[in-house]
């Protein structure tokens, strides 16, 4: 795709040498009349015109080629930041800098920058039009050409090292803002207003300066390029001139080898810029590449915290048996373990609630088992399985978290995120076996109520039933729950605990847990202690 | 119309009017000098080939020092023009947009609070980046019409020497190519809109499914999180494709304006003399090719279209000068309607009811996080919403229920709550009360411990306690707290218990505590349940009035 945008690119070289071509021999035809030159006048058109359609279909042919790989490597970030293990994860601000502006930034890369590389071929035709014309003007560009090239390799490593600055500034000040309007609730209550927009404004200047620095670069190399070419187009003119007027000394020509008529000075004055443009263009569009290489590095970087993609999901039919043999956790940067040598066998069908202090590793217990985290030492098994990279449990799973997710939409496609596709009907039985049902009464649109992303107007308790209901709406044989009766009242509780019995039943259950009522329903207790 | 956007960069052009004046200067000079510079060329090379043609003499007395010395000197016009309009034009373009994107946030910051806090990570995002980019391109443009005139001058220099029919054929070409644009940029204007309605799309759906994604995983939900967002930007590819095609007829008008001009300049200057015709057939493409950064104005109109009214919609609320000019007592009393209740200053009251019943909406209703349209609380008798949203804020620290904590430190978090005079002291003083000090000297870098987006390296009960700690920090005369000891466990939650009883006292401070734990609601004073019919209003029940001492009074049952 790019090599096609390349090669019609190379094509406009082609063109040019026919409007060259037109401008030196119509306008030496003209005084013969109008008629003489009018042949010449037509090629003109005609060479502008193709050369509009170069630029045309080069544009639309390099669109397509980015568009294709935006898609692919977008794609393939979304997947890698979904898979980031907890604790390593950037923020979600700095990953979406990276997965949506950065991978942007190819965009100049695959419809700009490889284009015009293919396209330096059409500077040999641009040369060979020349040498025809003017050996030895050919000759002047040839010479021009090393020094050229050297240039502007030496401009664009210079802006490699810019390049990784601005793009850093870029996801910081992405992460910063992002960060910002997570929590606004926050700084509107402690009316930190003012303190956070100044964080905001040196995350913006600092971005400012970066973006500066890495211009400047690419516009003195620009500029410098540019006049280099001037220049060598003016050594070529004077030369012309010099050759037209005779005054070129005889050792440089002998016997009139070369010597120019007015068309063809004209054509190889006017082809001279020419020879130029392919180079020119490359440089113009240099700082694309070391952008995209940046960016290529940045999110390879993201990409390797990722764990292997082919990840074999264990697919479970029944309850499974789940063992914790010595199992250790301590997290990235963390010089205290939060569990150390934990061992536990929970028999298939078995309700276990972990009780501890906050802190002593309850939610991180449950992380282990979803594969949110791995285990820094020790192994644990899910039916005999070994749990790890190659093998999770994910997806045959219920799980009723601290705080579940929310996402904006109605109520009802907050709990089918369980069962994408699943019917009203179904949707609904959930919601009533969760205990949805007193606040479904409450809310004018029922199911169809519409939620913000922050999940407004939903009370903790309400936040936790949804979980339990995504549960109902697809029941798996393992059922996790982190504090789920946290945030209700002892009425509320005593329902929800019946409601987490009835889902419990003939499952695999890991309860972490203050509640002694909800404990109460556990074949086995486990009191973790803190360190 | 003014816009506030249309404001904000009229006033921009006027703290950068040196800089844009320069830009200006440099992009007539690059203009005129490209127009000049290949006309004077063909002049010169033809001139030459005829001097050359009528023998010795001639060629001997043939001055071309300064049509040579009027070459170099266009080069360098142009190249070094070129370079300072382009430095120049980025830093002021790139300055105002540093300077615009806080003030974007502050607009956020300040608008009615529903709309505020219902806009999404993602949304926000975009606007933040992408429009505000188009308006750097936008900005960077601002010179590009004096160009064109400049650049329009030259021509007519280069032309007229050949006649008024060719200068005129130029110009009636030149306003062609402009109509031409004008109209595909008509054509063209709602994919540019939809480039920037789709990555906002993006964005928003992005920043949603991300941000979750432990849930995501634990529903095996990753490769449908994956499709959506690829759904979004398979849409927004689509609709760049479709702009950058678009660019594509642009620079199509542009070449084939460029080419008719100069054979056209050349057949209308048959008459002329050679070297005029070469100077006029040059001259006239160049000025057709002064267009050239005009039109890329005209494609990306529809965008700006878009961007302008997205960040409008935004900036429509930067601070308004309208304080509410009532006064609020340094410690107000509070009374809830709905209940019927009156909480004086210093009192603690415990708000119970079954979940969802609207406690944590009164404690945001105070704090200003949601409209109290109804008119449900009075301050001092003053109904919410003629409260100064400051003076309103400031009368109260707030530990919601969330949690919520900054991507950053320990420090970062407790500093949201501080004041210039606060030291490393009241930060571990705070701590200690939270029944978190501990922990906090036990990790790595103490206060200075990253703890993640959202708190996300600390346990729950952890950031509950961070949350609390936090409150505690801000000297306000109520604190409202939100399920101060959820999710902790009985002996911590005691501790906790313990240090706000011994807090309450020595401060003065009141506070309404909303729990459903019996632990907290034993610091209470007395006591609200909601319930569906109206509220219960007790001293602490089964404790007798002995218990409640000489607060019993507190609450005052109005009605």
């Amino acid at each position: 795709m790019t090599r096609l945008a390349g090669t019609v690119l190379t094509l406009d070289s082609v063109a040019a040498v026919g409007f060259a071509a037109a401008l030196a021999y119509g306008l030496t035809a003209l005084p013969r009349g109008l008629p003489a030159a009018a042949p010449w006048l037509a090629l003109g058109v005609v060479s502008a015109a193709a050369r509009g359609a170069c630029g045309f279909v080069s544009v639309c042919t390099g669109a397509e080629a980015a568009r294709r790989a935006k898609s692919i490597l977008r794609d393939r970030m979304t997947r890698h930041s979904l898979a980031l293990p907890l604790g390593q994860r950037p923020e979600t601000g700095a990953l979406m800098t990276a997965a949506i502006d950065r991978v942007e930034t190819l965009d100049g890369y695959i419809a700009r920058f490889l284009p015009a590389k293919a396209a330096t071929a059409g500077l040999f035709v641009v040369l060979v039009a020349t040498a025809i014309a003017s050996p030895i003007g050919a000759a002047i560009l040839a010479a021009t050409l090393l020094p050229f090239i050297f240039l502007m390799i030496l401009a664009g490593t210079a802006a490699a090292d810019q390049a990784e600055a601005q793009f850093q500034a870029m996801m910081r000040l992405g992460a910063v803002f992002a960060d910002l309007i997570r929590a606004l609730p926050l700084i509107l209550a402690f009316q930190a207003e003012a303190a956070e927009t100044t964080r905001l404004a040196h995350a913006a200047g600092a971005l400012k300066r970066r973006t500066m620095v890495v211009l400047r670069i690419a516009f003195v190399s620009s500029a410098g390029l540019e006049f280099f070419a001037a220049l060598a187009v003016a050594l070529v003119a004077i030369y012309c001139g010099f050759n037209l007027l005779g005054l070129i000394p005889g050792f440089i020509q002998p016997f009139h080898f070369g010597h120019l008529d007015l068309a063809r000075a004209v054509f190889v004055l006017a082809l001279a810029p020419e020879f130029y443009l392919p180079m020119r263009r490359l440089a113009a569009t240099y700082h694309d590449r070391q952008s995209a290489e940046t960016a290529a590095d940045g999110l390879m970087a993201i990409a390797a915290q990722a764990p292997p993609a082919a990840t074999a999901p264990l697919t479970l039919l029944t309850a499974p048996r789940i063992r914790f043999d010595n199992v250790s956790l301590r997290y990235p940067g963390h010089d205290r373990s939060v569990l150390d040598g934990f061992t536990l066998d929970i028999a298939p069908g078995q309700i276990v609630a972990v009780l501890g202090p906050s802190g002593a590793g309850k939610t991180s217990l449950l992380n282990l088992v979803l594969g949110l985290v791995e285990p820094t030492g020790g192994l644990m098994s899910v039916d005999g399985q070994v749990l790890g990279s190659l093998a999770s449990v994910a997806g045959s799973v219920g799980w009723v978290g601290q705080s579940p997710l929310i996402t904006a939409g109605t109520l009802a496609r907050n709990i089918a995120l369980a069962r994408p596709g699943a019917t009203s009907g179904e949707i609904l039985a959930a919601a009533r076996q969760a205990g949805l049902c007193a606040m479904l009464a409450t809310r004018a649109h029922g199911l169809q109520t519409e939620i913000d992303e922050r999940g407004s107007g939903l009370s903790g308790g309400e936040r936790q039933r949804i979980a339990l209901a995504r549960f109902f709406l697809n029941p798996a044989p393992l059922l996790l729950l982190d504090e789920p009766t946290a945030h209700v009242d002892a009425a509320s509780e005593a329902a929800l605990v019946a409601s987490i019995a009835k889902a419990a039943r003939g499952r695999t259950v890991l309860i972490a847990t203050h509640s002694p009522r909800l404990a109460a329903i556990a074949d086995r207790i486990v009191r973790l202690e803190a360190e | 119309m003014m816009t506030a956007l249309s404001n904000l960069i009229a006033q921009e052009r006027k703290t950068q009017r040196a800089r844009l004046l320069i830009a200006c200067a440099a992009a007539m000079a690059v203009a005129a000098g490209s127009v000049a510079l290949l006309g004077v060329s063909g002049w010169f090379i033809t001139a030459c080939a005829l001097a050359g043609l009528a023998g010795p003499i001639a060629a001997g007395a043939f001055n071309y020092v300064l049509p040579a010395a009027i070459i170099r000197l266009c080069a360098i016009l142009r190249t070094g023009g070129r370079y300072a309009e382009r430095v120049i034009g980025h830093d002021a373009a790139l300055g105002a947009l540093a300077r615009l994107r806080p003030k974007l946030f502050a607009a956020i910051l300040a608008a009615p609070v529903e709309r505020a806090l219902s806009l999404s990570v993602g949304d926000a995002s975009s606007r933040m980046v992408q429009d505000v980019d188009v308006l750097e391109a936008r900005f960077v443009r601002l010179p590009v019409p004096w160009g064109l005139a400049a650049g329009v001058l030259a021509g007519l220099a280069m032309l007229v020497p050949a006649g008024i029919a060719p200068a005129a054929a130029t110009l009636g070409i030149l306003v062609m190519t402009l109509g031409l644009g004008w109209v595909l940029a008509w054509l063209s204007a709602e994919v540019g809109r939809d480039v920037q309605r789709s990555i906002a799309r993006l964005k928003d759906r992005y920043a949603a499914l991300v941000s979750s994604a432990s849930e995501l995983r634990a529903y095996g939900l990753e490769d449908w999180a994956a499709q959506e967002i690829a759904r979004e930007s398979e849409a927004l590819l689509r609709a760049q494709k479709q702009l950058t095609a678009w660019g594509g007829w642009f620079a199509l008008l542009q070449a084939m304006g460029a080419g008719i001009a100069a054979m056209l300049a050349m057949a209308l200057s048959a008459h002329q003399s050679l070297p005029l015709a070469a100077m006029a057939a040059l001259g006239a493409a160049m000025t057709v090719d002064c267009a050239g950064p005009f039109l890329r104005g005209l494609e990306a109109r529809g965008s700006w279209d878009e961007a302008a009214r997205r960040l409008d919609r935004v900036l429509d609320n930067l601070p308004s000068p309208i304080p509410a000019a009532v006064s609020l007592s340094d410690r107000p009393d509070i009374r809830l309607l709905r209940p019927g209740a009156r909480l004086v200053p210093g009192s603690v009251t415990g708000l119970t009811g079954r979940s969802g019943i609207g406690k944590t909406t009164i404690l945001e209703q105070l704090v200003g996080l949601r409209a109290d349209e109804a008119v449900t609380i009075l301050l001092d008798g003053l109904p919410l919403p003629a409260i100064d949203l400051a003076r309103l804020r400031a009368t109260f620290s707030f530990a919601p229920q969330d949690a919520a904590m900054l991507s950053g430190t320990v420090r970062d978090n407790l500093l949201l709550a501080a004041t210039p005079a606060t030291s490393d002291d009241d930060l571990w003083q705070v701590l200690e009360d939270a029944v978190l000090a501990e922990t906090v000297r036990g990790l790595p870098q103490g206060l200075d411990t990253w703890i993640g987006e959202n708190g996300a390296v600390l346990s729950g009960g952890e950031r509950r306690r961070l949350n609390l700690a936090r409150a505690y920090l801000r000297a306000a005369p109520w604190l409202l707290l939100d399920e101060p000891t959820a999710g902790l466990d009985a002996v911590t939650e005691q501790r906790v218990v313990e240090r706000l009883r011994a807090r309450l006292a020595g401060s003065g401070q009141g506070a309404i505590i909303v729990s459903h734990r019996p632990a907290p609601l034993a610091l209470c004073t007395s006591l609200i349940t909601l319930t569906e019919s109206g509220a219960e209003i007790l001293g602490l029940p089964g404790w007798g009035p002995s218990r409640l001492g000489d607060h019993s009074l507190h609450i005052v049952p109005i009605v």
